[in-house]
């Protein structure tokens, strides 16, 4: 049996150095482990079948093979398979296939328009380009795969048993002495450090302070006082699951040790991975479950004996995380869906276009004697002309998607947008978003210097389409600091003038007089708790705690002279007023969630009383109140704090009887050792004990909330981002801090709607009730939230999906509480079956698996470890950066250094709104004007599927001359950061994104359709009215184009594509109609547009967007200039002739002044006449005038005394009968209601935070 | 880039302009493209109309009575005497030098099957270019590889010109008339068309062997493919002024078979101009968007003399209008 080890053990030196080979110490333990091993690997296997599994300590012999090491790799790819299974991936999109489909048709001549170069060109170089940032990615993560794995661990690799106390470190040979009973110690040495893959299951590990875990650790010793040690055996402990909650295991001892006792294990007994070892000189503990994430063998074996065993990452973490899906934004997959459809139209184009040809060929061309076409013709002669143009008009399913995109933004924003954007650009404007996220100066954390980062650089343009953040609470909205600021001790308050109790003279004096009550209000708040003293050599005294509440109120005693000096295993040393008084403790009854409170039993060492001392939560120690005391003041006291934003803890004593004690200890001693249902016995016995308690009074302590936070998810909820809040904290908690965060509004705009209930039937209907609720305030302009807990929350995903599902459509605000990590995940997943984008950000371990489903995952390197920032997609630092966020910009998200991240930057948001105008808008320009011309000059070669562009200028065009102005203008802005802050709102107009739910879809789906067609197929429509005569004379072309030209005016860029068309075939009509030099005139034409075109959409100029566009042109001369004059070249000379030409020149000036005219004054007209609110905004900016917004954001007044808002959850009293299903049904707001306080001042300080209390231990 | 610019870069805080539509700019720039478009449209039209341009169509004029329901018929007859005379009357004097086209319509050189039936190796290397695969089906006759072979070269033009004035003959120049890179670069000087128009089936004009194809300069000028169905290519120049009221009688050889696919044959007597030969379209467009210009500027002056907007007036703002309701 383990004994808790004395402190005065583990600090005494160590005498002589140990010898790495002892030869008589293990026998002992060898003995009596080879009785184990017998049948061990049957029994392995049967054990795991039975879900258990049995850990021999440092037994290194048996644990390899059966489970796997602890190698870390995230890696997608290997150096063998890379090129196959990134070319699958890429080509498992359609796009990638179809662009194969089409080069590969290009290889063959006889149907090829232009050189397959062309083709084949910009297809390698998309997919190189894509490739390499795959592969960039890839070995980002093997380096950090790498330095994970490689890190040192020490690990004990021979039980060496010896009498020796302490531990000593000497250089790489490090020895760790952990002591198992008073009367024996056991040395091992740690023979070397081994890197953490190697760790096995069951190597003993030892950790230093702030060393990061490398795997599930049953703990066996630390370097704490009370740090408990146990000696070999065998740990039996379930197999792996991913509740990171719960682990009972129970720990039997080998001979000499064995006495038929078992020692419990439980989750408090273990570290998991990835955690870091904080406030602790070293640890030493039992690796139970390691982890590989996606070893190939294991993998491989997975499949073999998945039904089996468990294999792959076993840790708690691991396999809690899940596998996260790849992320697709809302652009991506709109391409996917709108190419098919793109395909399908363009398959009836080229099939009415190939017949036309073919009907054409047989009727006209066979008299074409110069021709030739022959006589008699192979099967597969009547689909080379439809292939031909299959070819063609390959170039519009890039185009129409863009047009596409262009239309949703014309539909949005009533203005159509010219801005080239090809696949290329895609790629390279995602990774350089990414890249300024992580060069942002703004979002570097100030405290510890990290920077933000963007792990997955493909999903940046999401960033701008966040239609829920959801987000946890502790850590995230607020600081997870707390501070003890007020306090009720029988019947008095302390610390109501002041504001700060520790500052009220009076309680200064009770103490100094030493009134009873207050003393033991003091010793409670001293000694109640799990805190770890630590005394520096100064003197001066630290207190490490795993609960901040603990923390706060030790502190505060101990400011108040009640200092809680030491913790020596059993026994507590309390200095009071120079006086040392001795407590020794007897239990420990923990705290759960289900429980709320926590007490000990101690002794007092002076009198030899055996004391109850407890502390919790009001509505759980209250009515345990011996029936004699009024609590009257109590609950009052309580209503009170809970209203000034603080968190309550009552705090009671009682005396116990030697036997009462005696009695229940052993009942105590027995629960703790159950298998079944620990925690629920547990709970049963402690319940038994905590009876009749003397109520001391109440502490009130505060969690203050990140600076900055109310103004964040103000800006944030403007700009049409809802905000759910999943925290694992309780109720009560999680609304108070909703509140004075701003996720509700205050009365009466705001209403909290409760979903509650233990049993189906009352989660049914207080679901439908809020449902009702609902619908009824929609059409007013009300904000209503509705607050849902675990437990309802899990029937309710269970049963009444679709209702939930409505309400969570319907609800621009929730709260959840008590929810679990699953559910969190479960809840992304459910906004996501709707069509929304979510954004998760969070700080722990617990958030990992929401931030993984969510589209975008945003973790905050904080505190809590890196595990949340390490699946995340962006991964933020601390709480600096949110400050500075606030300040000098929109700021974005949230978080104790945790931001959210709406616009980590003002700019970030505008390139946002930016981003995704690049993205819908971006309309391939280009291409759709060379497509359109290409198409018409199909008419003029008598539908025989001739480019009208060579190969060279067609690629260099696609590949060029288009995608360097979109990449500049990845630089524009809309508008300043300043007025983005003013205007939040303007973010919710940005959010093409809203557009994608699924019923506007289908209207929108058919106006880019029908855009689409206008601009792309217009022509095959108009060339079959054509073709039907048989006769495709210049006239007819003629008609064709005024045809298009009205019906087509609408949008630009069939407009523009025909202006240059139309223009070049004139200008250039008889003796110049020279091939080359017509297709070079139109080319230059459709660059002088283009040019135009992006000079016109740009907002702002800086000198990058000036280089691109003018540069641009310039490089087109200087580029043709150079082919023209290499003689082998098919446009040789061509582009000197031009230039020498006045008509060339004449021309192009034509080109732009028709083309660009009608669109200027278009865009005048709508920005003047018919502005959009962006227009506004932007002229009220560049005007330079005062920019008033009634909208506009204050800031929030910090000062204690102003500003008492008249928010309150809503009153049954109050309210009309729909509005029942309130708060009214948790017995909270009934004790609310029945106070007397209904004006809450939550806003006096929008930095406190709310809540009453919740729980002494941090646990969402 | 410097540290500063860099440093503006990454933070994306460029110094930026950042240009407002507003109305005086916008119809400033309307006023001025009028201003600037009407004068270059009016200089553009007077050079077009300064072209004297003379243009008959011969190829149903030139068949004989008895074929004129037969003209393929006739075109194909190699027995009948393709011989033909036109009268052409100058009503404007023609200065030198005068431009000899002959322009096809419905003629697609465009085409694409067409486009690619040439070798611009072997019109440069000769023989020495073995690889002719692109010239079909015009590739080789008798087991012999054809210079120059495709199609294009193939359906050479060759209906021939003579011009006279009265009794005086006209003197045409005929050199000079393909680019000067195409006869130096494009076709070699050492290759002399071999095989050529030896088939079974004649397309269009033979070429003297004795003479380089680089000296061949209809072929040359053929060979430039039109873009258009509708072109016209350099036949030769007259040297000498014509003036008004004389009568060209032109003697043309009728060779070339357009009939089979309903095309038609002009031949073109032309000046030129700084801007190229007549064609209004240039000056009709600049002055027709120039005036386009100056009237949307009138009413974009017009629509803010009657119905001024403010700028950048926030209160517009519909979530603002809002806030004022509530």
């Amino acid at each position: 049996m383990a004994v808790p080890l004395n402190t005065g053990y583990a600090t005494s030196k160590l005498e002589e150095p140990p010898s790495r080979h002892h030869p008589s110490a293990p026998i002992a333990t060898q003995a009596t482990r080879s009785f184990h091993r017998n049948g061990h690997c049957r029994r392995e296997l049967l054990n795991r079948l039975t879900m258990k599994r049995f850990v021999y300590i440092n037994d290194d012999d048996l644990s390899d093979d059966l489970y796997c090491d602890n190698r870390i790799s995230n890696r997608k790819y290997t150096l063998l398979n890379f090129l196959p299974k990134n070319l699958w991936e890429q080509f498992s999109r359609f796009m990638n296939q179809y662009f194969l489909l089409i080069a590969c048709l290009q290889l063959w001549p006889l149907i090829t328009p232009v050189n397959p170069a062309s083709t084949w060109g910009p297809l390698i170089f998309i997919f190189a380009v894509s490739a390499t940032k795959e592969a960039w990615d890839d070995y980002n993560r093997y380096l950090s795969d790498k330095k994970a794995n490689e890190k040192e661990v020490w690990v004990v690799r021979q039980g060496v048993k010896k009498h020796v106390k302490g531990f000593n470190t000497v250089n790489k040979a490090i020895v760790v002495y952990v002591l198992v009973f008073d009367r024996v110690a056991v040395e091992w040495e740690v023979s070397m450090a081994v890197q953490a893959q190697d760790v096995r299951v069951g190597n003993i590990v030892w950790l230093r302070e702030n060393d990061e875990v490398p795997c599930d650790l049953v703990l066996i010793g630390t370097s704490e006082p009370q740090g408990i040690c146990y000696v070999e055996g065998v740990i039996e402990c379930p197999n792996p699951d991913r509740d990171i909650r719960r682990f009972d295991a129970n720990l039997r001892l080998f001979p000499p040790f064995l006495d038929n006792d078992v020692c419990p294990l439980t989750i408090k007994n273990t570290i998991l991975q990835s955690c870091y070892l904080r406030n602790t000189e070293w640890a030493c503990g039992v690796a139970v479950y390691t982890g590989n994430v996606y070893g190939w063998l294991q993998l491989l074996l997975s499949i073999v004996y998945s039904l089996l065993l468990f294999l792959g990452n076993e840790t708690k973490l691991g396999m809690s995380r899940g596998v996260p899906e790849p992320k697709l934004t809302a652009v991506d997959a709109m391409i996917d869906k709108l190419t098919g459809a793109i395909f399908v139209f363009q398959i009836v184009v080229v099939i009415v276009l190939g017949i036309a040809g073919n009907v054409w060929k047989d009727t006209e061309a066979r008299k074409q004697w110069y021709v030739q076409y022959p006589k008699e013709s192979p099967w597969y002669e009547l689909l080379v002309i439809p292939l031909r143009f299959e070819l063609l008009c390959s170039i519009m399913i890039p185009i129409s998607i863009k047009e596409a995109f262009n239309k949703l933004k014309a539909y949005r924003e009533f203005m159509v947008d010219d801005k080239h954007l090809d696949f290329v650009s895609l790629d390279l404007v995602k990774s350089l978003y990414a890249k300024f996220i992580d060069w942002d100066n703004e979002m570097v954390d100030l405290e510890t210097g990290t920077p933000s980062h963007a792990t997955n650089t493909a999903i940046s343009e999401d960033l701008g389409q966040v239609e829920y953040i959801l987000t946890d609470k502790t850590g995230t909205l607020t600081e997870n600091k707390m501070i003890f600021k007020r306090c009720c001790i029988s019947g008095t308050f302390y610390g109501n003038e002041s504001g700060d109790a520790l500052k009220d003279v009076e309680l200064l004096n009770a103490v100094t007089s030493g009134s009873p009550d207050v003393i033991r209000f003091l010793t409670v708040m001293a000694i109640c708790n799990t805190v770890i003293p630590m005394q520096s050599k100064s003197g001066a005294i630290s207190y490490k705690a795993q609960s901040q509440d603990e923390e706060a109120l030790v502190r505060a005693a101990a400011r108040l002279h009640i200092v809680f000096v030491r913790r020596n295993a059993n026994i507590l040393d309390i200095k009071f007023n120079g006086s040392a008084i001795e407590y020794e403790v007897l239990d420990t009854l923990e705290f759960t969630s289900d429980r709320k409170r926590m007490s000990v039993v101690v002794r007092d060492c002076r009198s030899g009383n055996i004391i109850l001392l407890s502390k919790g939560a009001d509505e759980t120690v209250l009515p345990h109140a011996s029936a004699g005391q009024q609590t009257r003041t109590f609950s009052e006291a309580v209503d009170q704090y809970a209203q000034l934003g603080l968190r309550t803890l009552c705090l009671a004593w009682r005396e116990l009887e030697e036997d009462e004690y005696r009695e229940w200890s052993s009942m105590f001693k027995e629960a703790n050792s159950t298998l079944v249902d620990r925690e629920w016995r547990v709970a049963e016995v402690c319940q038994r004990l905590e009876h009749d308690l003397d109520i001391l009074g109440v502490a009130a302590i505060e969690d203050r909330l990140q600076d900055g936070v109310p103004e964040t998810i103000e800006t944030l909820r403007k700009a049409g981002i809802n905000f759910w809040m999943l925290t694992g904290d309780k109720q009560n908690t999680a609304i108070q801090i909703a509140l004075s965060c701003n996720f509700v509004s205050p009365e009466p705009k705001g209403q909290l709607l409760l979903i509650n209930g233990k049993t189906e039937d009352e989660v049914c209907r207080s679901l439908e009730r809020v449902l009702l609720t609902m619908r009824i305030t929609k059409s007013e302009p009300k904000d209503v939230a509705f607050v849902v807990d675990g437990w309802a929350l899990e029937i309710a995903l269970k049963h009444y999906r679709k209702a939930f599902t409505e309400l969570a459509i319907l609800s621009r605000t929730a709260i959840c509480c008590r929810a679990t990590p699953s559910q969190k995940a479960q809840l992304v997943e459910l906004l996501k079956s709707c069509d929304y984008r979510t954004l998760a950000i969070g700080d722990g371990g617990n958030d990992v698996r929401m931030i993984q489903q969510a589209d975008i995952g945003v973790g905050i390197s904080g505190r809590e470890g890196l595990q949340a920032s390490r699946a995340a997609d962006y991964s933020i630092g601390s709480k600096s950066e949110i400050v500075v966020g606030l300040d000098g910009n929109l700021v974005v998200v949230i978080g104790d250094g945790e931001m959210l991240m709406a616009g980590g930057d003002g700019d970030f948001v505008l390139s946002q709104g930016d981003f995704s105008k690049i993205i819908f808008a971006g309309p391939n320009y280009g291409s759709s004007v060379q497509f359109n011309s290409t198409s018409s000059f199909s008419f003029i070669s008598g539908v025989s599927g001739t480019s009208l562009f060579n190969s060279v200028s067609l690629m260099a065009y696609n590949v060029f001359y288009t995608s360097i102005p979109v990449l500049v203008s990845v630089l524009d802005k809309d508008l300043s950061e300043a007025t983005v802050i003013q205007h939040p709102q303007i973010l919710f107009y940005c959010q093409a994104g809203r557009l994608l739910n699924p019923s506007t879809f289908a209207g929108w789906f058919g106006r880019s359709l029908f855009h689409a067609v206008c601009n792309g197929g217009g022509h095959g429509l108009v060339t079959v009215a054509v073709v039907d005569e048989a006769t495709v004379m210049v006239d007819d072309q003629r008609e064709a184009a005024l045809f298009l030209l009205i019906g087509k005016i609408i949008t630009g860029n069939a407009f523009q594509a025909i202006v240059v068309f139309v223009i070049t075939i004139h200008a250039y009509a008889f003796e110049k109609s020279e091939m080359e030099e017509v297709s070079m005139v139109a080319l230059s034409g459709c660059i002088w547009l283009q040019a135009s075109v992006v000079a016109i959409e740009t907002n702002s100029f800086t000198i990058l967007q000036h280089l691109a566009i003018w540069g641009n042109l310039i490089a087109f001369y200087a580029i043709n200039w150079i082919v023209s004059a290499l003689p082998s070249s098919g446009m040789y000379t061509i582009m000197f002739r031009l230039c020498r030409q006045p008509s060339y020149w004449i021309t192009m000036i034509l080109i732009v002044a028709a083309g660009m005219g009608p669109v200027l004054a278009l865009k005048y007209f709508r920005y003047t006449y018919r502005s959009s609110k962006i227009n506004i905004l932007q002229q009220a900016e560049r005007m330079g005038g005062p920019i008033l917004s009634l909208g506009n954001i204050e800031p929030q007044p910090r000062s204690l005394e102003k500003d008492v808002s008249t928010l309150s959850i809503s009153q049954p009293k109050s309210r009309n009968a729909v509005y029942e299903p309130l708060l009214s049904d948790s017995p909270n707001a009934t004790r609310r209601s029945a106070g007397s306080a209904t004006q809450f001042d939550f806003f006096q300080s929008p930095s406190r935070l709310s809540s009453s209390y919740s729980r002494n231990c941090k646990d969402n | 880039m410097d540290a500063v610019a860099m440093y503006q870069f990454t933070q994306q805080s460029l110094p930026a302009c950042k240009p407002v539509l507003t109305p005086a700019w916008v119809t400033t720039t309307f006023f001025l493209v009028g201003a600037l478009f009407i004068p270059i449209g009016l200089v553009s039209l007077h050079a077009s109309h300064s072209v004297v341009e003379i243009v008959d169509r011969y190829d149903s004029e030139c068949v004989p009575d008895l074929f004129k329901s037969n003209k393929v018929v006739y075109i194909k007859d190699m027995s009948i005497h393709k011989n033909c005379s036109r009268h052409l009357k100058v009503h404007k004097h023609m200065k030198a030098p005068i431009f000899i086209y002959y322009q096809l319509d419905n003629y697609y050189q465009n085409h694409r099957r067409y486009v690619k039936s040439r070798s611009d190796q072997q019109l440069l290397h000769g023989l020495q270019h073995n690889d002719t695969s692109s010239c079909t089906p015009e590739e080789s006759s008798n087991g012999l590889p054809i210079v120059p072979c495709g199609l294009i070269a193939w359906s050479l033009f060759n209906d021939t010109y003579s011009f006279s004035r009265g009794t005086h003959k006209l003197r045409v120049n005929r050199k000079n008339i393909a680019w000067k890179s195409d006869r130096n670069h494009k076709f070699g000087k050492q290759v002399y068309p071999f095989n050529f128009q030896n088939g079974t089936l004649i397309g269009g004009g033979k070429l003297d062997p004795n003479i380089p194809l680089s000296d061949q300069e209809d072929l040359i000028v053929w060979m430039r493919t039109a873009a258009l169905p509708s072109f016209r290519k350099l036949y030769g120049r007259i040297e000498e002024d014509l003036n008004v009221d004389d009568v060209v009688v032109v003697n043309l050889l009728n060779n070339y078979n357009t009939y089979s696919f309903g095309g038609t044959k002009k031949l073109v007597l032309s000046t030129s101009s700084w801007l190229g030969g007549r064609n209004n379209f240039l000056g009709m467009a600049y002055t027709s968007v120039g005036f386009s210009s100056i009237l949307v500027a009138f009413v974009f002056l017009l629509l803010h003399v009657r119905n001024p907007r403010p700028y950048g007036d926030t209160s517009c703002i519909s979530w603002n209008r809002k806030s004022i309701s509530s």
